[in-house]
């Protein structure tokens, strides 16, 4: 019996008792949106998760900790291990940089910030993806490239920091900076220490840059990037390296290597090479620590909770096919005569079992189709709708790009596979009864 | 075409360890010839009808064999069985056995469907066979729409469908009244005559007793008398 008429054959029977049918494939249906929508809040929440991670940072940036050694410590990166970051396959780029390890106070005119001091090398954060959103790259000693928000954290000297600050820490409209800084000079004012006096010097210096926005809103970047030679300026005046400030109560510092760097971040070309080099790295003793790390062991967890809310799910869809299964019975018993006279004229049992077990797989089928519309139609309206629950419940809004209900288009096809394994175990039973009906007493004829 | 050797059947009733074996057939033989009408006759109880149950295969044998178109059928699984049936036996019922929510035409090209005919063929192979039984204006009506004698022509088409070589009748005139009995049974000896189609019909009607080559008659399970009609 070809397939086609297997299948009308199916059709046909089920609109006999059309409300019986119906109401099993609803039962079916409500288990699989039930498993559908459970398992998606385990799927909208990690790819929330996933999404704040991978937002928060590049995802193929390797930072690099340092490199391992006996009990526990970590040397600072120096040039040599730059140099065999470089060497790697399929880095782009190795970003290093050194901090000024005191606040360089930068001032113009009568305004003023204090700020983190940056050297870096400037081709490898190009590389990397550092861009300017106004001005050039630095290229004399005394210029330099300043954070997008370098401006707007300007201050005016002469008025208290009460003043000019506003509740978050931000300066107030009325006192804020408004003149242009490509070209404007600036004084960059490093102190130390000297026999007990603060002693400080000042360097003359240009803004040629300004860096690109950063990618979040909430993230503020006032960092100003001066080079190699003025750093080593500062060096000499301190006496120290890096800036450092002798501190009365800190008579011994540590003293840096001038050659290392405080901050090391590899990049790859794509995502997909991340998890390579970091072990690569890991492999020869540096202390990485990357976006895919983070992810795995989020993957991890996560996959453990889908799993779990899929398991519960299909419960739901268990409970369905005893509705099936009922169902199914009841069609043998009914349809006897009919799978009588069948096997009279000629049909041969499997094929009675398969006309049986189509019957069941299409009731899943239909139940499994219905119950994704539905579940795609509640995801849409729980995620439209939690937010407003959040605000009013708690007078807050919910995290940005929060995701309450997710479903991937794995998610109806691991539930189509659950449904219809679990209609073709609930259906065999009665479809193996439907081949054993005896001619003659289905036919109500004398043995 | 047909042979019974030595065909014995018990029925075994009451509970198990308690139960009483009553004989329906013992040691039945006969044989029927290829284009020959054969029927059987017999009171209430006599076995014919566990004797044709047993050649279509609907109850498994206890004793004896039963040959058709050479092939050992008593031999066969239920499966194989089925296959042999939609291939070589066309079957007429007393209450023609027609399924209800089915249309005439869609019982009538049911084998066919079984089968695995394609659409096209079974279309014109069943509109064809409903004209040869006089019934195309009634193809889309529902047996429960049909007097006797036309669902019995339905019946008759849907065993003529396949084409086989022998079909069995189990009292086909039992629920028809005389004139369309005797219809039937004009349309009956045309197959035999046209076709060549083999009859094994069970009957305890003379009239319909009357058409065959050859009687046979059962008593108490046992062949009692086996008459020729030329």
């Amino acid at each position: 019996m070809k397939w086609k008429d297997q299948f009308r054959f199916v059709r046909q029977n089920m609109k006999k008792n059309k409300s019986r049918v119906y109401m099993t494939v609803l039962a079916t249906a409500m288990g699989c949106a039930f498993l559908i929508v459970l398992s998606s809040v385990g799927f909208g929440l990690h790819k929330s998760i996933v999404k704040d991670i991978t937002g928060e940072r590049i995802v193929n940036e390797i930072e690099i900790q340092g490199k391992e050694q006996k009990e526990d410590e970590l040397s600072q990166i120096t040039d040599k291990d730059i140099n065999y970051f470089e060497s790697i396959k399929k880095v782009r780029s190795v970003v290093r940089r050194q901090n000024l390890q005191q606040q360089g106070l930068f001032q113009t005119g009568s305004f003023q910030v204090n700020t983190e001091t940056v050297v870096t090398h400037i081709p490898s954060e190009v590389k990397a993806g550092f861009e300017l959103s106004k001005g050039r790259l630095p290229g004399k000693k005394d210029e330099i490239l300043v954070g997008y928000d370098f401006a707007a954290n300007l201050a005016p000297k002469d008025v208290k920091e009460t003043e000019v600050y506003d509740k978050n820490g931000l300066v107030k409209d009325e006192y804020r900076y408004n003149g242009k800084l490509i070209g404007q000079p600036v004084q960059l004012l490093v102190k130390q220490n000297v026999d007990g006096k603060e002693v400080t010097k000042e360097i003359k210096l240009t803004i040629v840059g300004i860096a690109k926005k950063p990618a979040k809103k909430w993230m503020t970047d006032r960092k100003a990037f001066i080079s190699e030679e003025i750093l080593s300026e500062i060096e000499d005046f301190t006496g120290t390296s890096r800036g450092m400030i002798n501190e009365p109560s800190n008579p011994n510092p540590v003293e840096l290597d001038p050659r290392s760097y405080d901050e090391v971040k590899v990049y790859s070309k794509s995502l997909e090479d991340v998890e390579g080099i970091s072990n690569e790295l890991k492999d020869n003793h540096y202390s990485t620590y990357s976006v895919v790390d983070e992810l795995n062991q989020i993957n991890i967890i996560f996959t453990i909770v889908k799993i779990g809310l899929i398991f519960i799910g299909t419960i739901a869809i268990l409970i369905a096919s005893i509705g099936i299964y009922n169902t199914m019975t009841m069609a043998v018993t009914e349809r006897a005569p009919d799978i009588g006279i069948m096997k009279a004229i000629g049909a041969n049992p499997k094929t009675i079992k398969k006309i049986f077990l189509l019957e069941s797989s299409y009731i899943g089928f239909l139940g499994a189709l219905i119950g994704t519309a539905a579940a795609y139609g509640i995801s849409f309206a729980v995620n439209a709708g939690l937010p407003l629950v959040v605000q009013k419940a708690f007078k807050e809004q919910p995290p940005e790009n929060l995701m309450f209900s997710y479903i991937p288009v794995s998610l109806p096809l691991i539930c189509m596979i659950i449904c219809y394994g679990v209609t073709i175990l609930s259906g065999a039973r009665p479809a193996r009864r439907a081949t054993q009906v005896h001619v003659l007493k289905a036919m109500r004829r004398e043995l | 075409m047909i042979t019974v050797s030595r065909l014995s059947h018990d029925f075994h009733v009451g509970k198990k360890g308690k139960e009483t074996i009553i004989p329906v057939l013992r040691q039945v033989s006969f044989r029927v010839e290829k284009g020959e009408i054969v029927t059987i006759v017999g009171r209430s109880g006599s076995g014919k009808s566990t004797l044709l149950n047993l050649i279509s295969g609907f109850i498994k044998q206890q004793a004896g064999e039963i040959k058709i178109d050479g092939i050992h059928v008593t031999d066969l699984t239920e499966a194989k069985f089925a296959d042999f049936r939609i291939n070589h036996i066309g079957f007429i019922f007393q209450s023609f056995q027609l399924i209800p929510s089915m249309t005439a035409f869609e019982n009538i090209e049911l084998p066919l469907t079984l089968k695995g005919v394609s659409e096209t063929e079974r279309r014109t192979r069943t509109l064809n066979i409903l004209a040869r039984v006089g019934l195309l204006d009634y193809k889309d009506h529902y047996p429960s729409e049909l007097s006797g004698g036309q669902q019995q022509r339905v019946s008759i088409a849907r065993a003529l469908i396949v084409n086989p070589p022998i079909i069995l009748a189990d009292e086909p005139t039992g629920s028809l009244d005389s004139e369309t009995e005797q219809d039937l049974l004009q349309f009956i000896k045309e197959l035999n005559k046209e076709l060549g189609i083999t009859f094994l019909i069970i009957t305890h009607d003379e009239k319909v007793a009357d058409i065959g080559n050859r009687t046979i008659e059962l008593q108490d399970g046992q062949i009692v008398q086996k008459e020729v009609f030329i």
